[in-house]
């Protein structure tokens, strides 16, 4: 196999936050008529060059991926091996036998400040390292990263009987947390040969499907055909996270996605007051 | 541009503080999970920090066509909601005082009356807030989401609690701090100007019950109404921050009690009970000729004459108070074909 240049990925990182250009939202694909027929969009978006270079990479990747076995240049993937192992015991991020399968160090880009109204943020996580295994039918995914402050909550979930028949509410307690989170990211559509989708939440034509996982809310399925198209759909999936001695270890157990296929990370930092685009993610990576 | 715009006009010279309105408002809107801490509509002491506090001077709005930074305020900025141990206390017998878990340490209109000096003398007024419903909105403009839309039929800003994910750029841009974050939710919530009530043709539950009769309801573009009468043809409310730069369609008489030592002779701008400067701070430069307007009228009235906009400002009936549109503005014809 030949030789992964982190540095690729690395190398975005100034490109990215030198980009200053004013590309206006409405620029962007829009899928959704009545997200057209809403917006006064006033926002600027510093994501003009960004997005070449994302889409570069992209290009880059999936050349990669088609070109022949021993073919240099740029080579980013991911191997899950098969194992006996069970799935159960895999959902424990802690587990030992997560150590006994290989890792490798995913870069970790920082978004530029989005809008006008951000401030900018440091780049205090750099790479995370990931974990994947095949066992019982699913893919069982571990990432790990650094991340010097826990960012978890337990947060009260509204009781099943309504607010109005009881006398005591759940009450919000804070107005300006964020927590800390990971997600993986995968074409809808798993078949899509060597193209990989928009990195910015897909597009149009190769919608996205998300598995997000939240220090607070829990694990969350979303999908997205492109930026700000992002949709919870409601359903969950197995998913544990620990944090310990400063790391976030985060467990995840996804259907089983075939060889090939393109898959992206992203985390965030909730005392960077992460959410949103507003996060660290790498460019497409292919599963093997 | 949406058709039409709803507005309300606040009379701060009639507010008597008593927060009549902030509760209509909450039993009927934030009696909910995640809602205790939100006081869509409330009453602040001005001068003084506000709720939440010092939301006038943290950021927000508009400069120069860019939306400005601000921090989100905290739950402690707001004021932790509190219960009573009245369980305890008052059934359990523990012999003490009942007492407020957990210990407040901040709450809306904290500092209730404290108000500020002018030379020698305090003075304090109350300042009624609701969200603003602004004609050029940066809360819409915020959110990448675009789950805050202005309402094309009557100009109500409301936010989709479907399309909203909790990211709270809009509570960092509102420069009035008029959109709250429910947690438990994980939606950003605010007020909508009553409109399911202003469909049925009723008035705003916050203006409705105010026993003050303070407040002025109507679309500020439909000549009947008071609120287009107030603002547009006799010119004596202003909004509140102007330069901001959101437009807000909540609009203020600004307070112009009587000179300090009661002189007929006086001016209120040569005697102010009121610091002028205050009032510039708040409603910018253009009070200054708004109390000069009020006061001609005053004197007018004082002299036997009649003045139209200090009868209208009395708001003796309901009638003369509001004029809702339901008629012009209840199902949107674009959304109807």
């Amino acid at each position: 196999m030949p030789t992964i240049r982190q540095a690729s990925t690395l190398e975005l990182s100034p490109l990215l936050r030198g980009t200053t250009g004013g590309f206006r939202r409405g620029v962007s694909t829009s899928p959704d008529p009545s997200l057209v027929r809403r917006g006064t969009h006033t926002h600027r978006y510093r994501f003009g060059l960004a997005l070449l270079v994302v889409l570069s990479v992209t290009a880059a990747t999936a050349k990669a991926a088609s070109q022949p076995a021993g073919a240099p240049a740029v080579n980013l993937t991911v191997s899950a091996a098969a194992s006996q192992l069970p799935a159960d015991a895999l959902l424990d991020p802690t587990a030992a036998a997560w150590e006994t399968i290989a890792s490798r160090q995913v870069a970790l880009n920082r978004t530029p400040p989005l809008y006008d109204t951000d401030p900018p943020a440091d780049s205090e996580i750099s790479s995370a390292e990931v974990r994947m295994v095949r066992t019982g039918g699913k893919l069982l995914l571990r990432l790990a990263w650094k991340d010097a402050t826990d960012d978890e909550a337990v947060i009260a979930r509204p009781p099943a009987t309504p607010p109005e028949q009881r006398r005591m509410k759940e009450h919000s307690e804070a107005s300006n947390r964020f927590f800390d989170a990971t997600a993986v990211m995968f074409p809808t559509n798993l078949s899509t040969g060597v193209v990989s989708p928009s990195l910015q939440m897909g597009d149009l034509r190769l919608p996205v499907t998300i598995y997000y996982w939240n220090a607070a809310r829990g694990a969350m399925l979303m999908n997205a055909q492109g930026r700000g198209t992002t949709k919870r759909t409601g359903e969950s999936f197995p998913a544990r996270g620990v944090y310990r001695d400063g790391v976030w270890q985060v467990a995840l157990e996804l259907p089983a996605v075939p060889a090939g296929v393109p898959l992206a990370f992203a985390v965030w930092d909730g005392s960077q007051q992460d959410r949103d685009g507003r996060k660290y993610f790498s460019v497409w990576y292919r599963l093997q | 541009m949406s058709r039409h715009q709803y507005a309300m006009v606040m009379d701060l010279n009639k507010c008597l503080g008593c927060q009549t309105c902030t509760m209509a408002c909450k039993k009927l809107w934030t009696d909910r999970d995640g809602t205790e801490y939100m006081y869509w509509n409330n009453v602040e002491t001005r001068p003084g920090m506000g709720y939440p506090r010092q939301w006038d001077a943290i950021g927000g709005g508009w400069k120069d066509g860019n939306l400005q930074p601000s921090p989100i305020p905290s739950i402690d900025d707001y004021g932790r909601p509190f219960e009573y141990d009245y369980e305890q206390r008052l059934f359990e017998g523990k012999g003490k005082p009942v007492m407020p878990t957990p210990d407040p340490i901040s709450g809306p209109n904290w500092d209730e009356d404290v108000g500020g000096m002018n030379g020698d003398d305090n003075f304090y007024f109350y300042l009624p807030r609701i969200c603003n419903h602004c004609t050029n909105p940066a809360c819409l403009a915020a959110c990448p989401r675009q789950a805050i839309y202005k309402r094309e039929e009557d100009g109500i800003v409301v936010l989709d609690q479907e399309r909203c994910q909790g990211y709270r750029y809009c509570v960092a841009a509102c420069p009035y701090k008029k959109i709250y974050f429910n947690e438990i939710m994980d939606k950003s919530e605010k007020c909508i100007f009553c409109y399911p009530r202003l469909e049925k043709g009723q008035v705003n539950a916050c203006a409705a019950q105010c026993p003050g009769r303070l407040r002025f309801v109507g679309l500020l573009d439909d000549p009947e109404s008071p609120v287009h009468k107030i603002v547009l043809v006799h010119k004596v409310a202003l909004p509140l921050f102007p330069e901001k730069g959101t437009q807000p369609n909540v609009f203020y008489v600004p307070p112009f009690n009587p000179p300090k030592r009661g002189n007929y002779g006086k001016s209120i701008l040569e005697d102010p009970r009121l610091p002028l400067e205050y009032l510039i701070y708040l409603f910018g430069p253009e009070v200054k000729d708004v109390i000069q307007r009020l006061e001609a009228e005053l004197v007018r009235a004082q002299a036997g004459g009649r003045s139209e906009i200090l009868q209208l400002l009395i708001g003796r009936d309901a009638e003369t108070r509001y004029r809702i549109r339901p008629d012009l503005v209840q199902i949107n014809p674009i959304n109807k074909a």
